[in-house]
Protein backbone atom coordinates (compact mmCIF):
# COMPACT_ATOMS: atom_id res chain seq x y z
CA UNK A 1 0.00 0.00 0.00
CA UNK A 2 1.27 3.46 -0.86
CA UNK A 3 1.07 5.28 2.51
CA UNK A 4 1.54 8.80 1.06
CA UNK A 5 -1.40 8.32 -1.30
CA UNK A 6 -3.35 6.75 1.55
CA UNK A 7 -2.71 9.78 3.82
CA UNK A 8 -3.74 12.17 1.06
CA UNK A 9 -6.96 10.28 0.34
CA UNK A 10 -7.87 10.19 4.02
CA UNK A 11 -8.19 13.98 3.88
CA UNK A 12 -11.31 13.50 1.78
CA UNK A 13 -13.12 12.54 5.01
CA UNK A 14 -13.30 16.26 5.77
CA UNK A 15 -15.60 16.91 2.82
CA UNK A 16 -19.10 17.09 4.34
CA UNK A 17 -22.53 18.40 3.47
CA UNK A 18 -23.90 21.12 5.77
CA UNK A 19 -24.82 19.90 9.30
CA UNK A 20 -28.60 20.13 8.80
CA UNK A 21 -28.43 18.11 5.58
CA UNK A 22 -29.20 14.72 7.17
CA UNK A 23 -32.30 15.92 9.03
CA UNK A 24 -33.65 17.44 5.82
CA UNK A 25 -32.71 14.22 4.05
CA UNK A 26 -35.01 12.10 6.22
CA UNK A 27 -37.92 14.51 5.65
CA UNK A 28 -37.34 14.32 1.90
CA UNK A 29 -37.19 10.55 2.18
CA UNK A 30 -40.62 10.44 3.84
CA UNK A 31 -42.12 12.69 1.15
CA UNK A 32 -40.67 10.52 -1.53
CA UNK A 33 -41.96 7.29 0.03
CA UNK A 34 -45.48 8.69 0.15
CA UNK A 35 -45.42 9.87 -3.46
CA UNK A 36 -43.89 6.56 -4.59
CA UNK A 37 -46.69 4.58 -2.98
CA UNK A 38 -49.23 6.68 -4.82
CA UNK A 39 -47.46 6.36 -8.15
CA UNK A 40 -46.53 2.67 -8.26
CA UNK A 41 -49.05 0.15 -9.62
CA UNK A 42 -49.87 -2.71 -7.24
CA UNK A 43 -48.50 -5.37 -9.61
CA UNK A 44 -45.07 -3.68 -9.59
CA UNK A 45 -44.90 -3.66 -5.81
CA UNK A 46 -46.02 -7.31 -5.69
CA UNK A 47 -43.44 -8.30 -8.32
CA UNK A 48 -40.63 -6.53 -6.46
CA UNK A 49 -41.57 -8.29 -3.22
CA UNK A 50 -41.64 -11.66 -5.01
CA UNK A 51 -38.18 -11.08 -6.51
CA UNK A 52 -36.82 -9.99 -3.14
CA UNK A 53 -38.21 -13.06 -1.42
CA UNK A 54 -36.26 -15.36 -3.76
CA UNK A 55 -32.89 -16.59 -2.45
CA UNK A 56 -30.02 -14.25 -3.12
CA UNK A 57 -28.04 -16.16 -5.74
CA UNK A 58 -24.92 -14.79 -7.33
CA UNK A 59 -25.23 -16.40 -10.76
CA UNK A 60 -22.11 -15.79 -12.83
CA UNK A 61 -22.59 -14.35 -16.30
CA UNK A 62 -20.94 -17.43 -17.80
CA UNK A 63 -23.82 -19.53 -16.46
CA UNK A 64 -26.28 -17.40 -18.41
CA UNK A 65 -24.10 -17.80 -21.52
CA UNK A 66 -23.96 -21.59 -21.03
CA UNK A 67 -27.75 -21.83 -20.64
CA UNK A 68 -28.19 -19.66 -23.75
CA UNK A 69 -25.80 -21.83 -25.77
CA UNK A 70 -27.57 -25.00 -24.61
CA UNK A 71 -30.94 -23.55 -25.66
CA UNK A 72 -29.57 -22.73 -29.13
CA UNK A 73 -28.09 -26.24 -29.47
CA UNK A 74 -31.37 -27.93 -28.46
CA UNK A 75 -33.34 -25.75 -30.90
CA UNK A 76 -30.91 -26.63 -33.69
CA UNK A 77 -31.23 -30.37 -32.90
CA UNK A 78 -35.02 -30.19 -32.98
CA UNK A 79 -34.96 -28.38 -36.34
CA UNK A 80 -32.52 -30.90 -37.82
CA UNK A 81 -34.56 -33.87 -36.59
CA UNK A 82 -37.73 -32.36 -38.10
CA UNK A 83 -35.95 -31.92 -41.42
CA UNK A 84 -34.75 -35.53 -41.26
CA UNK A 85 -38.31 -36.73 -40.77
CA UNK A 86 -39.35 -34.77 -43.86
CA UNK A 87 -36.67 -36.27 -46.13
CA UNK A 88 -38.05 -39.82 -46.57
CA UNK A 89 -41.29 -38.39 -47.98
CA UNK A 90 -39.32 -36.62 -50.73
CA UNK A 91 -37.29 -39.73 -51.34
CA UNK A 92 -40.42 -41.81 -51.53
CA UNK A 93 -41.90 -39.41 -54.03
CA UNK A 94 -38.77 -39.58 -56.15
CA UNK A 95 -38.68 -43.35 -56.00
CA UNK A 96 -42.38 -43.73 -56.59
CA UNK A 97 -42.87 -46.23 -59.46
CA UNK A 98 -46.19 -44.70 -60.44
CA UNK A 99 -46.30 -42.41 -63.52
CA UNK A 100 -45.71 -38.71 -62.69
CA UNK A 101 -47.49 -35.64 -64.04
CA UNK A 102 -46.52 -31.94 -63.88
CA UNK A 103 -49.19 -30.19 -61.77
CA UNK A 104 -48.17 -26.62 -62.75
CA UNK A 105 -49.45 -24.92 -65.93
CA UNK A 106 -47.07 -25.10 -68.91
CA UNK A 107 -44.16 -22.71 -68.62
CA UNK A 108 -44.63 -22.15 -64.84
CA UNK A 109 -42.15 -24.73 -63.65
CA UNK A 110 -41.98 -28.43 -63.05
CA UNK A 111 -43.59 -29.97 -59.96
CA UNK A 112 -44.34 -33.63 -60.57
CA UNK A 113 -46.72 -35.72 -58.49
CA UNK A 114 -47.60 -39.38 -58.94
CA UNK A 115 -50.81 -40.12 -60.80
CA UNK A 116 -53.22 -42.04 -58.58
CA UNK A 117 -54.74 -45.15 -60.04
CA UNK A 118 -58.37 -46.02 -59.46
CA UNK A 119 -57.39 -48.65 -56.96
CA UNK A 120 -55.73 -45.99 -54.73
CA UNK A 121 -58.85 -43.87 -54.20
CA UNK A 122 -62.39 -44.81 -55.21
CA UNK A 123 -63.89 -42.08 -57.41
CA UNK A 124 -66.12 -39.50 -55.76
CA UNK A 125 -68.61 -37.18 -57.42
CA UNK A 126 -70.78 -34.36 -56.17
CA UNK A 127 -74.35 -34.18 -57.42
CA UNK A 128 -76.50 -31.24 -56.34
CA UNK A 129 -74.12 -30.54 -53.47
CA UNK A 130 -74.47 -34.12 -52.18
CA UNK A 131 -71.36 -36.26 -52.42
CA UNK A 132 -71.92 -39.67 -53.91
CA UNK A 133 -69.58 -42.59 -54.41
CA UNK A 134 -69.47 -46.22 -55.46
CA UNK A 135 -68.83 -47.21 -51.85
CA UNK A 136 -71.74 -48.66 -49.94
CA UNK A 137 -73.15 -46.26 -47.36
CA UNK A 138 -72.52 -46.87 -43.66
CA UNK A 139 -76.11 -46.20 -42.69
CA UNK A 140 -79.36 -47.20 -44.14
CA UNK B 1 -13.93 -2.25 19.39
CA UNK B 2 -15.29 -5.73 18.59
CA UNK B 3 -17.83 -5.38 21.41
CA UNK B 4 -19.07 -2.09 19.97
CA UNK B 5 -19.45 -3.68 16.53
CA UNK B 6 -21.34 -6.62 18.05
CA UNK B 7 -23.64 -4.28 19.97
CA UNK B 8 -24.33 -2.31 16.80
CA UNK B 9 -25.12 -5.53 14.96
CA UNK B 10 -27.63 -6.60 17.64
CA UNK B 11 -29.21 -3.17 17.45
CA UNK B 12 -29.45 -3.50 13.64
CA UNK B 13 -31.05 -6.95 13.91
CA UNK B 14 -33.72 -5.50 16.20
CA UNK B 15 -34.35 -2.49 13.94
CA UNK B 16 -34.54 -4.70 10.84
CA UNK B 17 -36.97 -7.11 12.54
CA UNK B 18 -39.20 -4.21 13.60
CA UNK B 19 -39.12 -2.77 10.07
CA UNK B 20 -40.04 -6.16 8.65
CA UNK B 21 -42.96 -6.25 11.09
CA UNK B 22 -44.17 -2.96 9.61
CA UNK B 23 -42.74 -0.33 11.98
CA UNK B 24 -41.55 2.52 9.71
CA UNK B 25 -39.92 4.40 12.65
CA UNK B 26 -37.44 1.54 13.01
CA UNK B 27 -36.39 2.09 9.40
CA UNK B 28 -36.02 5.83 10.09
CA UNK B 29 -33.52 4.92 12.79
CA UNK B 30 -31.59 2.84 10.27
CA UNK B 31 -31.63 5.76 7.81
CA UNK B 32 -30.36 8.15 10.51
CA UNK B 33 -27.65 5.71 11.48
CA UNK B 34 -26.37 4.88 8.01
CA UNK B 35 -27.04 7.96 5.89
CA UNK B 36 -23.81 9.82 6.82
CA UNK B 37 -21.72 6.76 6.03
CA UNK B 38 -23.53 5.94 2.81
CA UNK B 39 -23.39 9.59 1.83
CA UNK B 40 -19.59 9.39 2.09
CA UNK B 41 -19.51 6.23 -0.02
CA UNK B 42 -21.68 7.64 -2.81
CA UNK B 43 -20.22 11.16 -2.69
CA UNK B 44 -16.65 9.94 -3.00
CA UNK B 45 -17.64 7.78 -5.94
CA UNK B 46 -19.57 10.49 -7.81
CA UNK B 47 -17.82 13.72 -6.67
CA UNK B 48 -21.20 15.38 -7.03
CA UNK B 49 -23.47 16.46 -4.17
CA UNK B 50 -26.75 16.58 -6.15
CA UNK B 51 -26.21 13.13 -7.68
CA UNK B 52 -25.34 11.80 -4.22
CA UNK B 53 -28.53 13.20 -2.73
CA UNK B 54 -30.70 11.64 -5.48
CA UNK B 55 -28.89 8.32 -5.32
CA UNK B 56 -29.08 8.15 -1.55
CA UNK B 57 -32.85 8.60 -1.74
CA UNK B 58 -33.01 5.79 -4.34
CA UNK B 59 -30.80 3.53 -2.23
CA UNK B 60 -32.86 3.84 0.96
CA UNK B 61 -36.04 3.54 -1.03
CA UNK B 62 -34.80 0.31 -2.61
CA UNK B 63 -33.61 -0.98 0.78
CA UNK B 64 -37.01 -0.28 2.32
CA UNK B 65 -38.84 -2.10 -0.46
CA UNK B 66 -36.44 -5.07 -0.29
CA UNK B 67 -36.04 -5.41 3.47
CA UNK B 68 -38.55 -8.25 3.69
CA UNK B 69 -36.14 -10.29 1.56
CA UNK B 70 -33.24 -9.63 3.94
CA UNK B 71 -32.65 -12.95 5.72
CA UNK B 72 -29.66 -11.93 7.82
CA UNK B 73 -27.12 -14.10 5.98
CA UNK B 74 -24.79 -11.10 6.03
CA UNK B 75 -24.91 -8.11 8.38
CA UNK B 76 -27.39 -5.36 7.54
CA UNK B 77 -24.37 -3.05 7.12
CA UNK B 78 -22.92 -5.29 4.37
CA UNK B 79 -26.31 -5.76 2.71
CA UNK B 80 -27.01 -2.02 2.61
CA UNK B 81 -23.51 -1.17 1.36
CA UNK B 82 -23.87 -3.78 -1.40
CA UNK B 83 -27.10 -2.15 -2.59
CA UNK B 84 -25.45 1.29 -2.42
CA UNK B 85 -22.32 0.25 -4.31
CA UNK B 86 -24.21 -1.60 -7.06
CA UNK B 87 -26.66 1.24 -7.58
CA UNK B 88 -23.89 3.84 -7.65
CA UNK B 89 -21.83 1.87 -10.16
CA UNK B 90 -24.91 1.37 -12.37
CA UNK B 91 -25.68 5.08 -12.13
CA UNK B 92 -22.12 6.03 -13.07
CA UNK B 93 -22.19 3.74 -16.11
CA UNK B 94 -25.24 5.62 -17.39
CA UNK B 95 -24.12 9.12 -16.36
CA UNK B 96 -22.63 11.43 -18.91
CA UNK B 97 -18.87 11.65 -18.69
CA UNK B 98 -19.03 15.42 -19.08
CA UNK B 99 -20.82 15.92 -15.76
CA UNK B 100 -18.76 18.30 -13.63
CA UNK B 101 -17.74 18.19 -9.98
CA UNK B 102 -20.10 19.53 -7.33
CA UNK B 103 -18.13 19.41 -4.12
CA UNK B 104 -19.10 19.81 -0.48
CA UNK B 105 -17.22 22.21 1.76
CA UNK B 106 -14.12 20.97 3.52
CA UNK B 107 -14.53 20.80 7.28
CA UNK B 108 -12.23 23.16 9.22
CA UNK B 109 -11.10 20.14 11.22
CA UNK B 110 -8.67 19.38 8.40
CA UNK B 111 -6.35 22.09 9.75
CA UNK B 112 -5.82 19.99 12.87
CA UNK B 113 -5.25 16.75 11.02
CA UNK B 114 -1.66 15.50 11.60
CA UNK B 115 -1.27 14.41 7.97
CA UNK B 116 -2.43 17.78 6.68
CA UNK B 117 -0.17 19.61 9.14
CA UNK B 118 2.76 17.46 8.06
CA UNK B 119 2.03 18.19 4.43
CA UNK B 120 1.68 21.93 4.78
CA UNK B 121 4.25 22.85 7.44
CA UNK B 122 7.56 21.68 8.84
CA UNK B 123 10.92 21.21 7.14
CA UNK B 124 9.70 18.80 4.46
CA UNK B 125 6.52 20.69 3.60
CA UNK B 126 5.90 19.79 -0.05
CA UNK B 127 4.39 23.09 -1.08
CA UNK B 128 2.04 25.83 -0.03
CA UNK B 129 -1.24 23.96 -0.29
CA UNK B 130 -4.35 25.74 -1.38
CA UNK B 131 -7.13 23.75 0.24
CA UNK B 132 -9.63 24.28 -2.57
CA UNK B 133 -7.05 23.27 -5.14
CA UNK B 134 -6.11 20.15 -3.18
CA UNK B 135 -9.77 19.17 -2.92
CA UNK B 136 -10.36 19.66 -6.64
CA UNK B 137 -7.24 17.75 -7.60
CA UNK B 138 -8.08 14.86 -5.28
CA UNK B 139 -11.58 14.58 -6.73
CA UNK B 140 -10.35 14.86 -10.31
CA UNK B 141 -7.78 12.14 -9.67
CA UNK B 142 -10.45 9.90 -8.15
CA UNK B 143 -12.71 10.39 -11.15
CA UNK B 144 -9.93 9.18 -13.45
CA UNK B 145 -10.13 5.73 -11.83
CA UNK B 146 -12.56 3.10 -13.09
CA UNK B 147 -15.77 2.79 -11.07
CA UNK B 148 -14.64 -0.51 -9.52
CA UNK B 149 -11.23 0.87 -8.50
CA UNK B 150 -12.82 4.04 -7.10
CA UNK B 151 -15.21 1.95 -5.01
CA UNK B 152 -12.31 0.08 -3.42
CA UNK B 153 -10.31 3.26 -2.76
CA UNK B 154 -13.36 4.97 -1.24
CA UNK B 155 -14.11 2.09 1.10
CA UNK B 156 -10.51 1.38 2.13
CA UNK B 157 -8.65 4.70 2.10
CA UNK B 158 -11.44 7.14 2.90
CA UNK B 159 -13.88 5.08 4.95
CA UNK B 160 -11.34 2.78 6.59
CA UNK B 161 -13.07 -0.54 5.91
CA UNK B 162 -11.03 -3.75 6.17
CA UNK B 163 -10.26 -5.72 2.99
CA UNK B 164 -12.50 -8.63 4.00
CA UNK B 165 -15.51 -6.37 4.46
CA UNK B 166 -14.93 -4.70 1.08
CA UNK B 167 -14.66 -8.13 -0.54
CA UNK B 168 -18.03 -9.15 0.93
CA UNK B 169 -19.70 -5.95 -0.25
CA UNK B 170 -18.34 -6.23 -3.79
CA UNK B 171 -18.66 -10.02 -3.98
CA UNK B 172 -14.95 -10.48 -4.77
CA UNK B 173 -12.02 -12.08 -2.95
CA UNK B 174 -9.70 -10.21 -0.60
CA UNK B 175 -6.93 -10.77 -3.14
CA UNK B 176 -8.95 -8.94 -5.78
CA UNK B 177 -9.53 -6.06 -3.36
CA UNK B 178 -5.78 -5.82 -2.66
CA UNK B 179 -4.82 -5.94 -6.32
CA UNK B 180 -7.40 -3.27 -7.22
CA UNK B 181 -6.04 -1.09 -4.42
CA UNK B 182 -2.47 -1.56 -5.60
CA UNK B 183 -3.36 -0.61 -9.17
CA UNK B 184 -5.51 2.37 -8.08
CA UNK B 185 -2.78 3.74 -5.78
CA UNK B 186 -0.26 3.55 -8.58
CA UNK B 187 -2.58 5.53 -10.85
CA UNK B 188 -3.36 8.09 -8.14
CA UNK B 189 0.33 8.52 -7.42
CA UNK B 190 0.85 9.63 -11.01
CA UNK B 191 -2.05 12.08 -10.89
CA UNK B 192 -1.16 13.56 -7.49
CA UNK B 193 2.61 13.68 -7.89
CA UNK B 194 2.92 17.35 -6.86
CA UNK B 195 1.32 16.71 -3.45
CA UNK B 196 3.53 13.72 -2.64
CA UNK B 197 7.11 13.50 -1.34
CA UNK B 198 9.48 13.40 -4.34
Amino acid sequence: MNSDVHKLLRLKRYEHPTPDYFERFIDEFHDRQRSELLRQPAWKLAWERLVDSLPDLRVPRLAYAAVGAAAVAVSALILISQQDQGLPATTLALNDPRPMVNVLPPGRGDVRLPVSSRSDFPPHYVLEARPVSYESPYSF
Amino acid sequence: MAEVAEEQEINDVDLVARTQDGDPRAFDDLVRKYSPRLYGLVYNMTSNHEDTNDLLQDIFSKAYRSIRGFKGKSSFYTWLHTIATNMTINFLKKRSRTRGLSLDDVDNGIHHDPDFIEMTSGPDARREVNLKELQTRLNEAMMKLSNEHRAVVTMFDIQGMPHAQIGKILGVSEGTVRSRLFYAHRQLQNHLQEFLIP
